[in-house]
């Protein structure tokens, strides 16, 4: 047992010693165990934040919508040529659809909101019919959201977030107070909590007002988007089935036609995700083992280098009374003894460049137990595997001709 | 001369070595016999063989042919770890060039072979700490080898080979990398561990050296030529 911690000692102090031949012979292995930490947390922290986004749609809602989740340029230019989703699509499928409990609507666009002499550029202006904070995790603050009251006689009634409120109204109450959209004035009547940023975006810059308002004021252009929870998780796919038959009657679609619309949920995003993740995985895995490898190797070559600077060393430690299984342990802890500390450094750069990557880019970063656990053991193969042969070289030596060496 | 007083008994020694066809015999047949407390000397010309006959003695290497008794253990058949073990307990090598880990202390220097056969750690410390003042240098065994003298480094040596009281202290050309003023020194160091009763066998190709012996066995092409007693041993 001294004699390993001899190794590791004789070891350390040779790295030490030699530091910019150190890092040479390491980087092989740190930037293959680095690879394996950042890749991890960056992939940790974006599921936890697809989870999380996701979650706010509930498990029992889906989505209809024209363009749906796109995955290529020319999808988007395909979809947009297809008929919009109306509110009277909406109606047909509220009455006609047995399983969905609810069924609310939503149109979008982008604005500039203004207060007085202040304003606010690229506001998200959403329509929502009444019954939407109902189909998704919805958090009030103060106030009320705009009633199926105002819906039906096109009230200029707003729900705003808090970028408006910190920007036009800081520090004052702003219930009843009037915002001016595209031209048009209107009433605060409540707000929502403030939710934070993600990936670099603020999710506070909204107002939601009535659809029927929102088509009033800002023309019937843009599609609807179908939010409908359905009566339970078991009947979701029932429900989905159901809008489906609606929407193609509706559409006058042939059997053999494919929809023009999409239907998903939140499983279907996250399965997107899923597979892109798995994708990324992969490259990972890929581009750390081949780090592994070459680092692995250079390894050897520098330990058998050791070996041959030393041969007069094992000659009389073998004269003394060395046997060949005390060289042999002598070298392989040497080996592990520079794989873990390449693995140890490689963990440390791993989580660093996965905290400036996140900073950077605004992926949130999770870091995993697992994967510094396997970036140990990864390092702990390599110097192993690629450690036997030198060592084993350096075993086998015989005596009188190592002391002769030169 | 009784059984217990021979510590080595070499029967017919003979080494062979393969080149390519031919077979060179470096050793054919050396007998002798060491007894405990001898001071011996091999002396021989290059290509002589004196340097096979030491490791063969040191349990370097094993004969080819031939039987070596070495403090009643058969040596000639053993294996390298037995081999190894052999060496750890039994011999203290004391090299030319005088062959210390650079970047150790010489107390960790000559605690080496007490790690090698799992001796504790206090203990260890202790009986290396005595073999360092038995050789005077009780005050400096934290230097590294760098910072000593020639003499010096040599006497870590010889404390490193006494460390583990072995019955022979089997040293090559001990005084060929020193000045005339410290190899005495060292020679003389020698002749107190003969006196505290260590066996040595001194392997030289200097008369003068070889003459701090009580007994010198002369060596040519792989055989004992003659032997003569040390010149200052009294006739």
């Amino acid at each position: 047992m001294r004699q390993f911690y001899e190794s590791v000692r004789i070891a350390l102090s040779a790295l030490w010693a030699n530091k910019l031949r150190s890092v040479l012979t390491l980087i092989g292995v740190i930037v293959g165990v680095a690879t394996i930490i950042a890749i991890v947390s960056l992939i940790t922290g974006m599921n936890q934040y697809v989870a999380s986004s996701i979650n706010s749609l509930g498990a029992t809602t889906f989505i209809v919508e024209r363009e749906g989740i796109i995955t290529s340029e020319d999808q988007w230019w395909d979809r947009q040529k297809r008929k919009k989703i109306t509110i009277a699509d909406l109606a047909a499928v509220q009455q006609g659809c047995e399983n969905c409990e609810t069924v609310s609507g939503r149109a979008t666009t982008a604005r500039t909101a203004k207060h007085g002499n202040k304003n606010v550029d690229d506001v998200w202006i959403m329509g929502a019919t009444a019954n939407w904070p109902q189909t998704v995790d919805f958090d009030l603050e103060q106030g009320y959201f705009p009633t199926e009251a105002d819906d039906e006689h096109r009230r200029p009634v707003a729900f705003i977030g808090y970028d408006l409120i910190d920007n036009l109204f800081p520090g004052y109450n702003f219930i009843g107070q009037t915002i001016r959209l595209g031209g048009r004035d209107f009433t605060i009547v409540g707000n929502g909590k403030r939710r934070g940023s993600t990936l670099g975006e603020s999710r506070d810059n909204y107002v939601i007002i009535p659809l029927s308002t929102f088509e009033k004021y800002f023309g019937t252009r843009r599609s609807v988007d179908l939010f409908v929870k359905a009566k339970s998780f078991e009947t979701m796919d029932d429900a989905k089935n159901e809008v489906r038959m609606i929407m193609r009657a509706r559409r006058n679609l042939s059997y053999g036609q494919d929809d023009d619309f999409e239907i998903f949920t939140a499983g279907d995003i996250m399965s997107i995700w899923e597979n892109f993740s798995r994708g990324a995985f992969i490259v990972m895995i890929g581009i750390s083992s081949i780090a592994l490898v070459v680092g692995g190797i250079v390894i050897m070559n520098i330990m058998l280098v050791s070996v041959t600077e030393r041969t007069r060393e094992i000659g009389v430690r073998k004269a003394i009374g060395a046997r060949k299984s005390s060289i042999l342990w002598q070298f392989m802890s040497e080996a592990l003894t520079l794989s873990f500390v390449g693995g140890a450094i490689g963990i440390a750069g791993g989580v660093l460049a996965g905290w400036l990557l996140s900073g950077l880019s605004g992926i949130p970063m999770g870091i995993e137990l697992w994967s510094v656990v396997a970036g140990l053991a990864v390092s702990g193969g390599i110097g192993t595997l690629f450690g036997v042969y030198p060592a084993m070289k350096a075993a086998r030596l015989d005596p009188i001709e190592a002391l002769r060496y030169e | 001369m009784s059984q217990d007083d021979i510590l080595i008994k070499t029967t017919d020694l003979w080494k062979t070595y393969k080149m390519g066809d031919e077979e060179v015999h470096a050793l054919r047949g050396v007998s002798m016999t060491v007894q405990r407390g001898e001071y011996l000397a091999i002396m021989g010309p290059s290509g002589s063989g004196k340097s096979t006959l030491m490791n063969l003695i040191g349990c370097l290497d094993t004969p080819s042919q031939g039987n070596y008794e070495l403090n009643g253990r058969q040596v000639a058949q053993m294996n390298d770890d037995e081999l190894a073990y052999v060496r750890n307990k039994e011999i203290g090598f004391v090299f030319q060039t005088f062959n210390l880990l650079p970047r150790a202390t010489a107390l960790h220097n000559v605690e080496l072979p007490l790690i090698y056969n799992g001796t504790a750690s206090e203990q260890r410390v202790d009986m290396a700490k005595r073999a360092l003042e038995m050789v005077d240098l009780g005050d400096r065994m934290m230097h590294r080898p760098n910072q000593l003298s020639g003499g010096q480094r040599q006497r870590v040596a010889i404390a490193r080979a006494l460390v583990n009281n072995p019955s022979l202290i089997l040293a090559d050309e001990p005084t060929g990398n020193l000045d005339t003023k410290t190899g005495l020194e060292i020679m003389n160091l020698f002749d107190r561990l003969h006196g505290a009763k260590n066996t040595i066998i001194l392997v030289t190709h200097e008369y003068d050296v070889a003459a701090y012996a009580n007994r010198v066995v002369h060596i040519r092409d792989g055989k004992i030529e003659k032997e003569e007693r040390g010149r200052r041993v009294a006739a």
